[in-house]
């Protein structure tokens, strides 16, 4: 895919780096390098721009992690049936921009698109994590703050991944993605601890809210691509955005991705529903507001959260479910961001925990 | 009214009902049709600020939906009846307000009315209440019994056991089951068939 870049800024005490070498042999050169002695002021807010968001987006800050790598998945609460996922933060912001996300909120204030030189350190975190779990598998993301494959091109990060996590049997590594950015991950042997999954929406929703993301089938073709090189795949039905003819544009792209990809051999499915903070709503209106799918039929709930009103939302749920089940009734389905109540409501059981259900997705 | 008299007019009717300097300058900006029509609501239902406001931000929301302007949405025929209706300023401007609730939020206002019906025909008695949720923004159905002494509530209980059928539809409903929510009828909620037709209102959210 082709993302644009204005400016790289890399830290000194990075400039020796793989990552920074990469980057700075990979760039055109008309993007401008520059090397700060701290990469942090380059990746904040800068004022008088009318959108820091957006400009954080094409400017890459390649810098030295200082916090832990690893850390639980953002959207985990008590409140919510959580599937036990771990993230692993090796860069913050994406060039991709998904009028609905969530980072337009969580990284107001750090918009920069920053990525850590001393990615290495977090298979230290990785080794204490595998060693001392006792039997347990762990699912590990890398894309909750970033898209995992979004300039891996430039980065080349998924190499060193794949490669570590293929030597550990109770680690499975997610790439989450809207990407077709697949090439570095074909020439790579998985041995079975990598997947794949893809966040995906209807023709429609791509169209009017996923800018500069991959359309939906160069998606499902990548996905059957990384399957036939060995990967495991998965996808994300999230945000599921209700509006009218939701409930057909989505059960035609599961149909769509079962011509594409036998449903046997699919990791898993998660499911959520469009939510958004009363603070994202009103971002996300401001920098899109001609987007419609942000004007749905949302309220606010007991989470503070503005999501589509519950029986729409629990029959399309339950309408996508039915749907995976018919194409495979051993292929797990779970939901993001929802209460025991409605796990229950759409699956007729009680959820597992997350720690049962981290592992079982993880070993699956 | 020409476009010179129509802004002194909106600015005279802002500035008197200290209208925030975003709305006015929203406002300003829309389209002329669009423009004289929010400033014919405005005074000839007498509006107070706040409903303005509530009833502006719902037009551009509707106006988004629908890929249609301001004025094309107060020109629907649902709309004008309510204008031109009799009754007091503020009583239209509230009919207003829910019409155009209505067209924001399509599917939760047919899914409230059947689930109201719904409560409706269990008809409860007095001691007992029937709550569901606040926009039915969770799954939640709450069910409230006052009783005076154990006889009454000794009642009340068996009228509920007597019932339980019901009030586990009515459960389901909230779950998303029989809420008038199919979806080859979403579509339909805003208008009557034919007053739909009559307009063309082409719905952004549509095929």
């Amino acid at each position: 895919m082709n993302f644009e870049l204005d400016a790289v800024v890399i830290e000194e005490n990075c400039r020796a780096s793989a990552l920074a070498s990469r980057v700075v042999g990979g760039i055109p050169p008309s993007v401008q390098v520059s090397y700060v002695s701290d990469g942090r002021p380059a990746a904040r807010s800068p004022a008088n721009t009318r959108d820091p968001f957006g400009a954080g987006k094409r400017r890459m800050v390649v810098m030295r992690r200082r916090s832990p790598f690893l850390m639980g998945c953002p959207a985990s609460s008590t409140q919510f049936a959580c599937c036990g996922y771990l993230v692993l933060v090796l860069a913050s912001n994406c060039p991709m921009d998904c009028s609905y996300c969530f980072l337009q909120e969580h990284l107001a204030n750090n918009p920069g698109f920053q990525v850590f030189a001393n990615y290495h350190d977090a298979f230290e975190e990785l080794d204490r994590l595998a060693s001392g779990s006792s039997g347990r598998a762990f699912r590990v993301g890398t894309g909750e703050l970033a898209d995992s494959l979004a300039f891996d091109s430039l980065t080349g990060i998924s190499r060193d991944l794949v490669s570590y996590f293929s030597e550990h049997e109770n680690l499975l590594l997610e790439l989450k993605t809207k990407t077709d950015e697949i090439d570095n991950l074909l020439a790579l042997e998985p041995r079975g601890r990598t997947l794949v999954s893809w966040s995906l929406s209807p023709m429609r929703v791509f169209a009017t809210c996923e800018h500069r993301t991959a359309p939906p089938h160069a998606r499902i073709n990548a996905a059957r691509r990384v399957l036939e090189a060995g990967y495991k795949v998965g996808f994300h039905l999230d945000p599921l955005i209700a509006y009218s003819d939701a409930e057909q544009d989505y059960l035609d792209l599961l149909d769509n991705v079962f011509d594409a990809v036998p449903p046997q051999a699919i990791t898993f499915f998660s499911i959520g529903g469009l939510r958004m903070t009363p603070g994202l709503r009103t971002t996300a209106r401001r920098r899109f507001p001609d987007d419609a799918m942000l004007l749905g039929e949302e309220v606010l709930g007991e989470d503070g959260r503005y999501r589509t009103f519950t029986p729409l939302r629990l029959r399309l749920f339950s309408k996508l479910r039915e749907r995976i089940v018919k194409a495979c009734s051993a292929l797990p389905v779970y939901l993001c961001m929802e209460t025991a109540s409605v796990h229950h409501r759409v699956f007729g059981a009680s959820p597992l925990t997350p720690a049962a259900l981290g592992s079982r997705l993880a070993g699956r | 009214m020409n476009s010179v008299e129509v802004e002194r007019q909106l600015l005279r009717w802002a500035d008197a009902k200290a209208l925030p300097a975003m709305y006015v300058e929203k406002w300003l900006v829309l389209d002329e049709s669009s423009r004289t029509r929010l400033l014919e609501i405005a005074e000839n239902l007498r509006m107070r600020t706040g409903q303005f406001i509530t009833s502006f931000i719902l037009l551009e929301e509707v106006a988004v939906r629908e890929s249609q302007s301001i004025g094309e949405i107060l020109a629907r025929p649902r709309l004008r009846r309510v204008l031109n209706s009799a009754g007091s300023g503020p009583g239209r401007a509230r009919a207003l307000l829910d019409e155009l609730r209505t067209l924001r939020y399509p599917r939760l206002r047919r899914a409230s009315a059947r689930l109201a019906e719904e409560v409706a025909a269990i008809t409860a008695p007095p001691g007992i209440k029937i709550i569901l949720p606040r926009d039915l923004a969770s799954d939640e159905v709450r069910v409230e019994i006052v009783a005076h002494g154990s006889a009454e509530l000794e009642e009340l209980l068996a009228w509920l056991k007597a019932k339980s059928g019901e009030f586990v539809r009515l459960a389901a409903m909230l779950g998303g089951a029989d809420s008038g929510l199919e979806f080859e009828d979403a579509r339909t909620l805003a208008e009557p068939q034919a007053e739909r037709a009559n307009e063309s209102a082409r719905c952004a959210f549509q095929k």
